[in-house]
């Protein structure tokens, strides 16, 4: 009986799943079949679900009639320089919140989150000022740096995750003779691979969907990412949007990616830590 | 793991690399700048416009055209999409990087005027330009008379209607004599439901339906040329006054509500199941549309057989076609040599036959150039709509969108007022008497000082 009734838990447990993946494959699939289409049926009133004929040309198109692999390249610059940026100096000063000591350390980290409250927009002009003024308008440097400087959202993941870890695993690294910077290096921050995946791809998806920093940087087409690049087409493509749909598909590849790739971490995260 | 100094010292390297190039060629740039500023004859400008349509190739191919006839005046480019493009120059003015010549929305021309940002252009004008050989110079006009900018290509209001429709339903044609009301009548022989019913079958279903009489959209091509053309409106001469609660609007408004509830018009959640607010009219679901020029753009690509004609007359008999000139404006802040490079190029644009013409044959918009806009190569492309006189005929009667300043924001809060009651959630008078509120208090916040 009991047996039975935890059987079919499960079952249940796996249709919740399956209907809810469902939901959320759903703009997805919709998204596919689209970019697969040709105008006419794309605008079709009622909606045509199942392209015919279908028509893969709409991706070649694309490939064809923008720079695509020179627009992927730059926002892989971005996203590349951006992750590292993020993950270095995320865990830097989030460890040094974590396990050190220094005066107004708690003040100060608050006024760290602080800075978590404050609305985008109103920085926008001040930033730009800031960059004209060092030359880097029309350069790929403002859509990273910024990383480099420690985003309070990245601070705060790694800090968490830099508590967690007991006193015991710092004290033997200082008896075998490690200076505070090692002991971070070696001990904690290969421990805490499950957050460094988490800021990895959260890094990752906001650097390569960013539409506003690029906009409002960037002016050669040469220089544009990948995001602006297929949406600088979307004049272009009036009347043709398929390949508008068919050019986000595209753009998303490179996220699935970075996932399959760091999923593994997410799965191991919680069991992989504590004394032995 | 490996010594973190093997690591780091690279990175650090790369990194200063990075910023030491970018900068690097930067300051070279503004130093050639200022050489060039320097010796008085070269000078390069930067242009920015917003992509739009199929245009921007030949955006680019006539100003290389001009530089080859300007051999001393380079132009640099900027261009993004419509959205991102006004974003970015919003930015780029408060940060003082804005670009030297700008293409701006025609509703946008006054906003940029009166915070500072474009140069007054009347005295230049005056000078270089026959005015009365262009269309929609005087749009651009604030209040106080002075020229703000100078039009690229005009977009103008029309009705279109899709004639395979009308023939099926035995409709006659609509012509220059109809009324708001006759177009009501029509488009409910035009409206079916889902069983084939018209808007005048007992048994019509005006929540299940297959095709719209008239579609529906926004301030330019759905609510203001209906309350102009009763008589209303939305602000006073001077702009900065509401004249929102009136016995005219309230006609108008009712003329509305009226044909959305029927089914005949789209109203704005009927619009949500399209893909696109703009695409009932090309995807045949929609009999008739308020549209402005570029609209035919979209007709011709999916191949409706379409044709338009001026749009109706108001109850009096007072017609109302709505405009707008989308303008180049030359910045504020830019020197002198800056400012007259830029002027060449507007006068290049719109003085040119040559430029008009090959502007005019992408169908984007009506060319500013009255010699060009009644031309056979214009009137006569071969390309649907077959009555494009009609666009021209309605500039008697055109005029702008009540454009002033804090335009964008007024036309949020009348355009949301007006969704309350066309979506039968608050009666006609409460909806104009909230949005006279609203949107006098936008123009207060403005101009009260």
């Amino acid at each position: 009986m009991k047996k039975n009734f935890h059987k079919n838990r499960k079952k249940i447990g796996y249709i919740v799943i399956i209907l809810s993946s469902l939901i959320m494959f759903t703009p997805f699939i919709t998204a596919t079949l689209n970019s697969l289409k040709t105008y006419a049926q794309y605008t079709a009133v009622p909606v045509e679900w199942i392209p015919d004929p279908i028509r893969w040309e709409n991706y070649s198109d694309v490939w064809q009639m923008t720079d695509f692999a020179l627009y992927g390249w730059n926002s892989l610059i971005v996203t590349v320089m951006s992750v590292l940026g993020a993950i270095l100096s995320c865990s830097m000063v989030a460890y040094a919140f974590a396990r050190l000591e220094f005066p107004f350390k708690n003040s100060l980290f608050f006024m760290v989150l602080g800075t978590l409250m404050i609305p985008p927009v109103v920085m926008i002009i001040p930033q730009f000022i800031i960059f004209r003024h060092l030359g880097f308008l029309d350069t790929l440097v403002p859509l990273w740096i910024l990383e480099w400087l420690a985003q309070p959202f990245g601070v705060f993941l790694m800090r968490q995750a830099f508590l967690g870890i007991p006193k015991a695993y710092e004290e033997a690294a200082t008896l075998d003779g490690c200076t505070p910077f090692q002991t971070y290096w070696r001990v904690f921050l290969p421990m805490c691979k499950p957050q460094l995946a988490t800021l990895t791809i959260f890094t990752f998806m906001t650097k390569w969907n960013e539409i506003m920093a690029p906009v409002i940087y960037l002016s050669s087409a040469e220089k544009y990412t990948l995001p602006i690049g297929v949406l600088q087409m979307s004049g272009a493509w009036f009347g043709k949007e398929q390949y508008l749909v068919a050019a986000a598909i595209m753009s998303l590849i490179p996220i699935l990616i970075v996932f399959l790739l760091t999923e593994k971490f997410f799965i191991k995260g919680a069991s992989s830590s504590g004394l032995k | 793991m490996k010594d973190i100094s093997r690591l780091f010292i690279p990175l650090a390297g790369v990194i200063v690399l990075l910023l030491a190039g970018c900068s690097d060629t930067s300051e070279n740039q503004e130093e050639a700048d200022a050489d060039a500023g320097s010796t008085g004859s070269d000078e390069t400008i930067t242009l920015g416009y917003y992509s739009s349509g199929s245009a921007d190739e030949k955006m680019e191919d006539i100003i290389s055209q001009f530089e080859e006839e300007h051999p001393d005046i380079t132009i640099e480019t900027q261009n993004s999409p419509y959205q991102q493009f006004f974003q970015k120059l919003d930015t780029q003015i408060a940060g003082g990087n804005a670009p030297d010549v700008w293409l701006s929305d025609g509703v946008f021309v006054q906003k940029y005027a009166e915070r500072g940002a474009a140069k007054d252009l009347t005295e230049w004008i005056d000078n270089d330009l026959e005015t009365d050989e262009y269309y929609g110079l005087d749009f651009n006009k604030g209040p106080e008379g002075k020229y703000w900018a100078v039009p690229q290509g005009i977009q103008i209001g029309a009705l279109f209607y899709n004639k395979d429709m009308f023939d099926k339903a035995g409709v006659e044609y609509p012509d220059d004599s109809w009324t708001w009301e006759d177009l009501k009548e029509a488009g409910a022989e035009l409206t079916l439901d889902t069983n084939g019913n018209t808007a005048e079958n007992a048994e019509f279903n005006a929540e299940n339906i297959n095709q719209y009489g008239l579609t529906f959209f926004n301030i330019t091509e759905g609510w203001m040329p209906v309350l102009k053309s009763y008589g209303g409106g939305v602000l006073d001469e001077d702009l900065q006054t509401s004249v929102i609660d009136t016995p005219e609007n309230l006609e108008a408004v009712e003329y509305m509500t009226d044909g959305m509830e029927r089914g005949i018009f789209t109203d704005p959640s009927d619009l949500q199941a399209f893909q696109s607010p703009m695409s009932p009219f090309p995807s045949e679901t929609a009999a008739m549309r308020i549209g402005i020029y570029a609209r035919t753009l979209a007709a011709n690509e999916t191949g409706v057989n379409y044709d338009v004609t001026v749009l109706p007359k108001g109850p009096d008999g007072e017609r109302f076609s709505p405009v707008i000139a989308n303008s180049w404006i030359i910045n504020e802040d830019t020197s002198d040599a800056k400012a007259e490079a830029a002027w060449e190029w507007i006068k290049y644009w719109v003085s040119e036959d040559d430029v008009q013409r090959q502007w005019a044959e992408l169908g984007e918009a009506v060319p500013v150039k009255k010699s060009v806009a009644n031309s056979d190569m214009f009137l006569n492309s071969g390309e649907k709509p077959e009555n494009k006189q009609a666009f021209l005929d309605s500039f008697e009667f055109a005029d702008t969108l009540d454009v002033n300043a804090v335009w964008s924001e007024w036309v949020d809060q009348m355009t949301d007022n007006l969704n309350k009651t066309f979506l039968n959630e608050v009666e006609e008078e409460e909806a104009l008497e909230s949005a006279d509120k609203d949107v006098q208090q936008v123009l207060d916040e403005f101009y009260e000082d």
